[in-house]
């Protein structure tokens, strides 16, 4: 494994020792992101390694003057410097100009500084600045509203002499020709910052040459023209947006709406390609025109142009999280490479002495280069055209069996007479049903009352070994709403077997849902070992059909069976 | 999640501890946003794990300041499900920068997603007062007024979406707005507009060519079922749609080659099994219809366009008994419709049912509004019981329904029911019987060179008079008026057998 965990930004092709052997420069994370590298490969091998101070955001290659010998210098763009190196010693660090502070926050320290005004105030004072304010307040105010009351004294104690700094970090840099459009003509370096401005930087002296502001934090940066001459920046920003802005204007001139986030820029002529986090490359013209969308299987994770310019060809190469690196001519899929692991950066063009080697490297830390044969054509249609796979699967139809095929001939013979038995059957058991529910209604049998009025539910316990049974009745009105009143038990048996104290009583009102538990003590008087059924009605007052009923199957008594 | 969810969370109260040792050392404050960039570029690549080891130590360096890291984790939150938790986040980010629009848009777009649309616009209207110009919020507006059912407010929301800049997603909802009052027109209008738009989207194509079959307009409802297949092979609702229309023309095998795909992706789906079915009854492969069909019923049993079609391929078996039943279950799920209750009389007369078959005839007639079919099967069965002139009434209700039809002139005769219906009307006596044909005829001349335009269109040729198997394919949901019309055909052609010894 080589190692190297970078973005396709920090990868970059240069003749740095201007011997014709091209080096690959990468400014390498290292492994979680916490052992910043600058390393510079020859082939396949480490040539130089130096530690960086912070994580390198971006790597480009440019010329910084006209005059021989024409090697070109080495940009690191890292936290809120550029580092750039000659022969690959430290040349220059560039450091973007601090943001000027909100002046009423400065005034607040200053006051602070000769000690008129107390802590609290000041927390006052900047709380109302951060709410309202169009420039944001800087690091050390942030922390100090953040402070308990306690720790304010000895902060603003320490702080208070200190100048108050706001530093902003670059996210993406790109180069762009100064004046002339040659292949190795002097090249400006374009910053893009966490607070939302594009700068183009001079080459040779390193003075912002012009500042431009963005609704957005840039994330992606594409450059063409000349700086003198005419030019077009594309920036893919944080809120999903693509601004493109062109030479004397200071806002944007277009902006692309994604409605995703975009995970890849290349600028082919005049047409953009953008890749989506919905897997989706997206194609447009340089004033914001839709022109294709292709998906793509799996998420892209890097996406870079490839240059063939012996045979003018141009093509977007993406890597994607499933191994597969894919290159597209505009909608054509040119081919696709799998890579034993994810791609995670992407590099072409002439690597050593060969004009056009592709540089990979994966997820787990992999390098892979790959070098062109000189003699390749890309042809199109290399992709999945024509109708889909599946197109030529037989259909899964479910198999008749034998008895299926004779139970058919079967009903045609007889279709009529098997009709006939059926509706025949379905006629008796519909009258049957219907004869038994009748029967039920009609003796108010079932322990369940339907009617609208009274909606009932009953159902009874018998406990004890007897002779003295206690019954005990459940009763719930199963209406939504409304109260039953006015019902009464009555309990029907053969008076010879039983005594009931109380055979017929007054039902309380009953509240809808809650069960009511009525309790009657049953008495039995036979000692011969037999039972019988207590019938019990509930009866609505001045009704003499019940409304409900149920059949107690009494249990023998068995105390008088043992006595 | 939990235990990364902990430490990140507690941050913000305990932001105290770790600073005394530091004011000693370090009075330099390192710059909140300087791993921003790098959060970013985790999350676009969908490599949330190592993002959310980043976002942890950067909240810890910066003791819970870094506004963006903290929005990051929330929408991270959000795309694993914990919406609630997002939510927090977002508010607590709109806390540290009340300045920010995205901040706002967020916690509406979370609180969208807990259902509370009502406070959800709130949120929005106060994002808007931000960011005057933005879709996003004029979008999700729109949305949230579609889900409270005040389609005006949504469709103003949605039209000012679309005028500060145009995305397919506004015109898929304001589409569906002009649907879910009815106005399959003006849904039209915005779809066709925002197929120019895209000319790409698979889902705005097969949108708009489902819409324009409800309306019966085949030639265009075609046209961008196919711009769909072209442009993804595999899309479930422009291949079911597209091959019922195949159906309709006949082009059986080529539906069945679009199923497969289907079938491949899609297996459980019943509207496939159903149009397959239909595909080897128009093939004349009963057994196989059958055995699809009934699969189709198994998956959905209370579907009654299935029920409809096992009942009609069972007539055409001559399985009487059985297409009673699967019939009569039809009528149970969907019982206004008049051809239902006319196949279930045939079956009925088929079983020697002939009183309960007048009876299923009379409903039949009662019900349906334009189906000749239907009077004509009645009028035959009336003539063979002897009852000339309900018979004869039956006719001439018949010819009115046949004028009307031809005034409109999208149907096609089949010619064996145009036959029958001379013979019934030599037996019947009507002196018009030799003029009804005429037009007959000349109507289906016209119908040719229609079929011939279209068949150079669809580059197949069209079965132009193919009586079996205009099934109906209930695609996708649609073409449920479209399709029924053509099916009774198949019904016909077995009818006939009988009719012709009575005459």
């Amino acid at each position: 494994m080589a190692n190297i965990h970078t973005f396709s930004a920090c990868l970059a092709l240069a003749d740095l020792h201007g011997d014709g052997e091209y080096k690959l420069v990468v400014g390498d994370l290292g492994p979680n992101g916490r052992q910043p590298r600058l390393k510079v490969l020859k082939g396949p091998s480490v040539l130089t390694e130096s530690p960086l101070p912070a994580l390198p955001s971006a790597a480009a290659a440019f010329l910084m003057e006209p005059h021989e010998p024409r090697t070109p210098a080495l940009a690191l763009a890292s936290g809120p410097c550029v580092y750039v190196y000659k022969n690959l010693r430290p040349y220059f660090k560039f450091s973007l100009p601090p943001l000027p502070p909100n002046p009423l926050e400065q005034d607040l320290w200053n006051q602070a500084k000769e000690d008129r005004i107390d802590p609290l105030t000041l927390k006052e004072m900047l709380e109302g600045i951060r709410e309202k304010a169009e420039v944001p307040l800087s690091s050390q105010s942030l922390r100090f509203l953040h402070l308990e009351l306690g720790e304010m004294e000895a902060f603003v104690a320490q702080h208070k002499t200190q100048p108050i700094r706001r530093q902003t970090v670059i996210t993406t840099m790109t180069i762009l020709k100064k004046n002339l459009a040659d292949e190795d003509a002097v090249s400006c370096l374009v910053l893009g910052t966490e607070n939302r401005e594009l700068l183009v930087l001079d080459p040779e002296a390193f003075t912002v040459l012009t500042k431009m502001n963005l609704p957005s934090v840039p994330v992606f940066l594409e450059a063409s023209g000349q700086f003198d001459v005419e030019f077009w920046l594309t920036a893919a920003c944080r809120d999903g947006n693509i601004y493109i802005l062109r030479r004397d204007c200071k806002r944007p001139k277009y902006c692309i709406e994604l409605s995703a986030q975009p995970v890849g820029l290349v600028r082919i002529h005049k047409t953009l390609v953008v890749g989506s986090t919905q897997d989706m490359l997206h194609s447009f013209t340089h004033k914001g025109k839709k022109l294709w969308t292709v998906p793509m299987p799996a998420p892209i994770l890097t996406m870079s142009l490839l240059e063939q310019r012996s045979r003018g060809l141009q093509a977007v190469m993406a890597g994607l999280a499933n191994g597969e690196m894919r290159i597209y001519r505009d909608k054509a899929l040119l081919n696709i490479i799998r890579t034993p692991d994810a791609v995670t950066s992407l590099c072409f063009g002439r690597y050593g002495r060969e004009d056009n080697t592709l540089i990979m490297t994966t997820r787990g830390g992999g390098l892979v280069i790959k070098i062109l044969k000189r003699t390749a054509v890309f042809g199109e249609g290399a992709g999945e055209a024509g109708p889909p796979p599946a197109q030529a699967l037989r259909l899964n139809v479910p198999r008749k069996t034998r008895l299926y095929v004779d139970q058919t001939l079967r009903e045609r013979e007889a279709g009529t007479a098997m009709h006939r038995a059926f509706q025949m059957d379905l006629y008796l058991l519909r009258l049957r049903a219907a004869r038994a529910y009748v029967q039920a209604l009609e003796s108010s049998l079932n322990p369940v009352s339907a009617t609208l009025r009274e909606p009932l539910k009953l159902h009874a316990v018998v406990q004890g070994l007897g002779p003295t049974f206690k019954l005990t009745l459940h009763l719930q009105n199963t209406s939504a709403v409304r109260p039953a009143m006015g019902l009464l038990v009555s309990c029907l048996y053969n008076e010879s077997l039983y005594a009931l104290p109380r055979a017929f009583f007054k039902v309380p009102m009953l509240v809808p849902g809650l069960s009511y538990p009525l309790e009657t003590f049953v008495e039995c008087l036979s000692d011969k070992g037999i039972s019988d059924v207590i019938k019990v009605l509930v009866l609505r007052e001045g009704q003499s059909a019940p409304l409900l009923s149920a059949h107690i199957n009494m249990p023998v008594s068995e105390g008088l069976v043992a006595a | 999640m939990a235990e990364e969810k902990a430490p990140t969370t507690t941050q913000f109260p305990g932001t105290i501890e770790p600073q005394k040792p530091r004011l000693k050392k370090a009075p330099e404050f390192p710059i909140l946003e300087k791993q921003n960039w790098l959060i970013h570029l985790h999350y676009i690549r969908k490599d949330y794990a190592a993002c959310k080891a980043l976002i942890k130590e950067q909240l810890q360096e910066t003791q819970g300041l870094c506004e963006y890291a903290i929005y990051v984790q929330a929408l991270m939150y959000r795309l694993e499900g914990n919406i609630q938790e997002s939510l927090e986040l977002f508010q607590s980010c709109a806390v540290l920068n009340p300045q920010n629009a995205d901040n706002l848009k967020q916690v509406a777009r979370s609180l969208f997603l807990l259902g509370k649309h009502k406070a959800a616009i709130e949120v929005y209207n106060e994002a808007a007062k931000l960011n005057q110009k933005d879709w996003e919020i004029c979008h999700n507006l729109g949305v949230c007024y579609m889900y409270l059912k005040h389609f005006n407010k949504a469709k103003d929301q949605l039209h000012s979406a679309l005028q500060l800049n145009r995305h397919d997603l506004t015109y898929i909802m304001l589409g569906k707005i002009h649907l879910l009052e009815g106005e399959l027109e003006k849904a039209i209008d915005i779809y066709k507009k925002a197929v120019e738009f895209s000319p790409e989207n698979t889902e705005l194509l097969t949108t708009l060519g489902l819409l324009y079959l409800q309306l019966g307009i085949y030639q265009k409802a075609f046209e961008h079922l196919g711009n769909a297949l072209t442009f993804d092979p595999t899309n479930y609702k422009a291949i079911l749609a597209a091959g019922s229309m195949m159906q309709t023309h006949g082009d059986f095998d080529v539906a069945l080659t679009k199923y497969r795909v289907m079938a491949y992706s899609v297996p459980e789906s019943p509207p496939l099994w159903n149009n397959i079915g239909m595909c080897f009854f128009g093939k004349k492969k009963y057994v196989a219809a059958i055995s699809c069909l009934k699969r189709a019923n198994y998956l959905a049993p209370f579907d009654w366009k299935i029920l409809y079609n096992l009942g009609l391929v069972h007539l055409t078996m001559q399985q009487y008994a059985s297409a009673f039943h699967f019939l009569s279950a039809a009528i149970n799920f969907q019982p206004k419709m008049g051809e239902l209750y006319m196949l279930l009389a045939i079956a009925l007369t088929n079983l020697d049912d002939s009183e309960n078959a007048s009876r299923a005839y009379a409903e039949a007639v009662a019900l349906d509004q334009s189906n000749p079919l239907v009077n004509l099967n009645y009028a035959v069965l009336l003539y063979n019981q002897g009852e000339k002139k309900k018979a004869l009434a039956q006719y001439q209700e018949m010819e009115k329904k046949v004028t009307l039809l031809k005034g409109s002139s999208s149907l096609d005769f089949d010619p064996e029911m145009v036959e029958m219906a001379q013979k019934m009307g030599a037996a019947l006596q009507v002196g018009e019987a030799l003029v009804w044909t005429k037009p007959v005829k000349d109507l289906k001349s016209r119908h040719r060179t229609t079929s011939a335009n279209k068949s150079s269109n669809l580059q197949q040729p069209l079965g132009s008079n193919q009586a079996l198997g205009q099934a109906m394919s209930s695609a996708a949901g649609f073409g449920k008026t479209t399709q029924l019309p053509a099916e009774q055909d198949g019904y016909n052609h077995s009818r006939l057998a009988s009719c012709d010894d009575s005459l």
